[in-house]
């Protein structure tokens, strides 16, 4: 039982990752907790869906478009709603994120309906492999396996590209980036675009995983958050493994202590973290010196 | 003198005025010469927003009434409004259909919680509630309340026939839990321990989860390690799709069983790629494609009036909901008030038509007793494995 509920929590660890990465990535270069990536995951998975179901695009090319339908998405929520916005401050453009969230669920709502819907994933949710006793179900196996692939790409373009590095300097100091010839408005919109992408992708899983219907990313945003929390919303390594040890901690806690109770430990996870170490486990604590 | 005059012919007009205008017959909210005002909240938006088809299930049914000329020469004036399941919105709503609309009563009105929000108002101003709740809870028939008629069958009575079903039809003795931690599951494991305790048997394991959590790995693995023959579950559709495929997923196959709340067998096994059938549950109305007459009949209405609805069991359900209330009101004839009504459906007695057999009495309001039970076969068709089955004494 102990090897099973670690593998089922990597899986779903796995997907809150994705959720807290799609959030730090936005949250480094403005300070926003943008409360709408859910709902932008979740659109941009309905999208998906009625290509697959409705106009019969063969899924690899479903996945394409619905990445380029989520860098619109997010580059049009930057451009439209937050860069519109008069001297905004950080509560502010959270607030917008916030109404932002409710508009796309009443758009999913009206355009799909509100009944759930299986998620047409090429991978079966029942099928397993069995590795010397220990049950992975496929689609468990390949949510680490993708997963961890795309940590890997995100990680070599922040690194080694022209876009990543841009990115990350002014995600330092904008005003020194701009200095630099960096067109930092554009990174702004390339930002959310990148994080609208991540999104998706832990959209398509978490319906893989479940069910589609328009409420299907309010548990995993909150659990995201978390893991950002837990990991350091500084930190990209940091907030991946605080979504793996976020899983794991909350199957483990359902398995051995409490079920019903499993849910709250996220939250009391919040609560530890910012009383012990409030910059998460992998993110360096800064004191501004006056 | 002119003065002692004019107080004179004052008097005297107002006198005239006060017994020379007829009495007007006392005007009762929500029904005039034409029309009779109900109401119905339900989610159309929201997580709770599959169960909105109910409230939209009802309006067809009244579509379909009024063309037909409505009842004693009035037509049913119906207001359909969105709550989102909360009951914050529900009181709102409630106060919009007392004081502005002026309903004379509501139908349906998916939901526990949004419906105690509202229970104690609507009985202060009178208002009526057919089918109140959509739901098995005991909370419409304890206290007992004369304007409150619920029909739905009591999650209680439901969950405890289910395991003795379990128990006298199938030889199974060893059986677990799955519910969701509010009064709805909490109904359902209560009639399953009552059962169980009668037989001195014991629940194998009580796994409950929150209505928001979507990872269901160690509540599976919790019912498979407790060896349990069969699954009984009191949960919301996503939690039973989700439950089923992680169960599947470490290869734990229990027969299942559950409540009348996801008898949506179509909905069901597209969500749980199959995995649904097997499943048996309770109905408390006609199967999807039935012969009846009555839904022969519906159908036709549903073609013609709303042909992009889902023919859903959560759809129709909105007209087996509105029934007794529309047979109440042909019983109360043209004089209807509260009471009239009140003392008209209280004759109903094995009233039927496409839910189950309907009897109000002037001390026990709990219209539906009955179920039938059913099993999901892989067409995703339904089984009939018994008739209408008394369960609630």
């Amino acid at each position: 039982m102990f090897g099973q509920l670690i593998v089922s929590g990597l899986a779903v660890g796995a997907c809150y990752a994705l959720l807290a990465i799609a959030m730090v990535i936005i949250y480094k270069s403005s300070e926003v907790l943008n409360f709408a990536q859910g709902e932008m995951a979740m659109v941009s998975t309905f999208v998906t869906f009625s290509l697959l179901e409705s106009y019969h695009v063969p899924f690899e090319w479903a996945v394409v478009l619905t990445f380029l339908f989520a860098i619109l998405l997010g580059m049009f929520f930057e451009l439209v709603f937050l860069r519109q916005a008069k001297d905004p401050t950080v509560i502010g453009l959270i607030i917008i994120t916030l109404g932002f969230e409710m508009i796309l669920m009443g758009f999913a709502g009206w355009k799909w309906g509100p009944d759930q819907r299986s998620f047409p994933f090429p991978v079966s949710n029942i099928e397993a492999y069995n590795f010397y006793g220990l049950i992975i179900s496929k689609i468990n196996f390949w949510t680490i396996l993708i997963t961890l692939v795309l940590m890997f790409i995100l990680f070599l373009f922040f690194r080694y590209t022209k876009l990543g590095i841009a990115m990350r300097a002014t995600q330092q100091n904008q005003l020194a980036a701009r200095v630099m010839g960096i067109r930092t408005k554009w990174i702004l919109s390339f930002t959310w675009a990148i994080s609208s992408m991540v999104g998706a992708v832990a959209g398509m899983l978490i319906a893989a995983l479940g069910v589609l219907d328009p409420p299907m990313m309010m548990d995993p945003l909150l659990k995201g958050f978390a893991s950002g929390v837990l990991g350091g919303m500084t930190s990209l390594p940091g907030t991946a493994v605080g979504g793996a040890m976020l899983g794991i901690i909350e199957n483990l806690f359902g398995g051995y202590v409490s079920l019903a109770f499993k849910s709250a430990v996220a939250f009391a996870i919040i609560v530890l973290m910012l009383c012990i170490r409030p910059s998460g486990l992998l993110a360096k604590h800064y004191v501004k010196k006056v | 003198m002119l003065k002692k005059n004019l107080v004179l012919i004052g008097l005297l007009t107002v006198t005239v005025f006060l017994f020379a205008a007829p009495a007007p017959a006392q005007k009762v909210r929500g029904v005039t010469d034409t029309e009779i005002i109900i109401g119905q909240t339900g989610p159309q938006t929201g997580p709770a927003a599959a169960w909105g088809s109910v409230a939209r299930g009802s309006g067809l049914f009244f579509k379909g009434l009024n063309d037909e000329g409505g009842i004693h020469g009035r037509k049913i004036k119906y207001f359909l409004r969105d709550d989102s399941y909360q009951p914050a919105k529900t009181k709102a709503i409630a106060n919009e259909f007392v004081d502005q609309i002026g309903i004379f009563g509501v139908v349906g009105c998916v939901g526990s919680g949004p419906g105690m929000a509202v229970r104690d108002y609507y009985t202060e101003n009178k208002v009526l509630m057919v089918s109140f709740g959509c739901s098995g809870v005991t909370n419409w028939i304890q206290p007992f309340n004369k304007y409150i008629f619920p029909i739905y069958p009591l999650y209680i009575d439901e969950a405890y026939a289910l395991t003795r079903y379990f128990f006298e039809q199938m030889k199974i003795t060893k059986v677990a839990m799955f519910y969701q931690n509010d009064d709805y599951g909490k109904q359902g494991v209560e009639g399953v321990e009552r059962y169980e305790k009668e037989k001195n048997l014991k629940l194998a394991a009580s796994v409950s989860a929150e209505v928001t959590d979507r990872d269901l790995s160690s509540h599976a693995l919790k019912l498979k390690n407790s060896g349990a023959e069969a699954v009984v579950m009191w949960a919301m559709p996503t939690h039973g799709a989700l439950l089923v495929a992680e169960c599947a997923k470490i290869g734990y196959k229990p027969q299942w069983g559950t409540s009348s709340t996801l008898s949506d067998a179509t909905m069901m096994m597209q969500i749980t790629k199959g995995l649904w059938a097997g499943m048996i549950h309770s109905n408390f109305g006609e199967l999807p494609d039935s012969n009846h007459p009555l839904m022969v009949k519906y159908r036709a209405w549903h073609q013609k009036y709303e042909p992009n609805e889902r023919w859903g069991t959560f759809y129709y359900a909105g007209i087996t909901f509105a029934e007794p209330l529309v047979e109440g009101l042909r019983r109360a004839g043209r004089n209807l008030t509260p009471e009239t009504f009140i003392k008209a459906t209280e004759t109903l007695r094995d009233w039927q038509g496409i839910g189950p057999p309907i009897t109000f009495t002037p001390t026990d309001h709990q219209g539906g007793k009955h179920v039938f039970f059913g099993q999901v076969q892989p067409d995703g068709s339904m089984k009939k494995l018994t008739d209408w089955t008394r369960i609630t004494k």
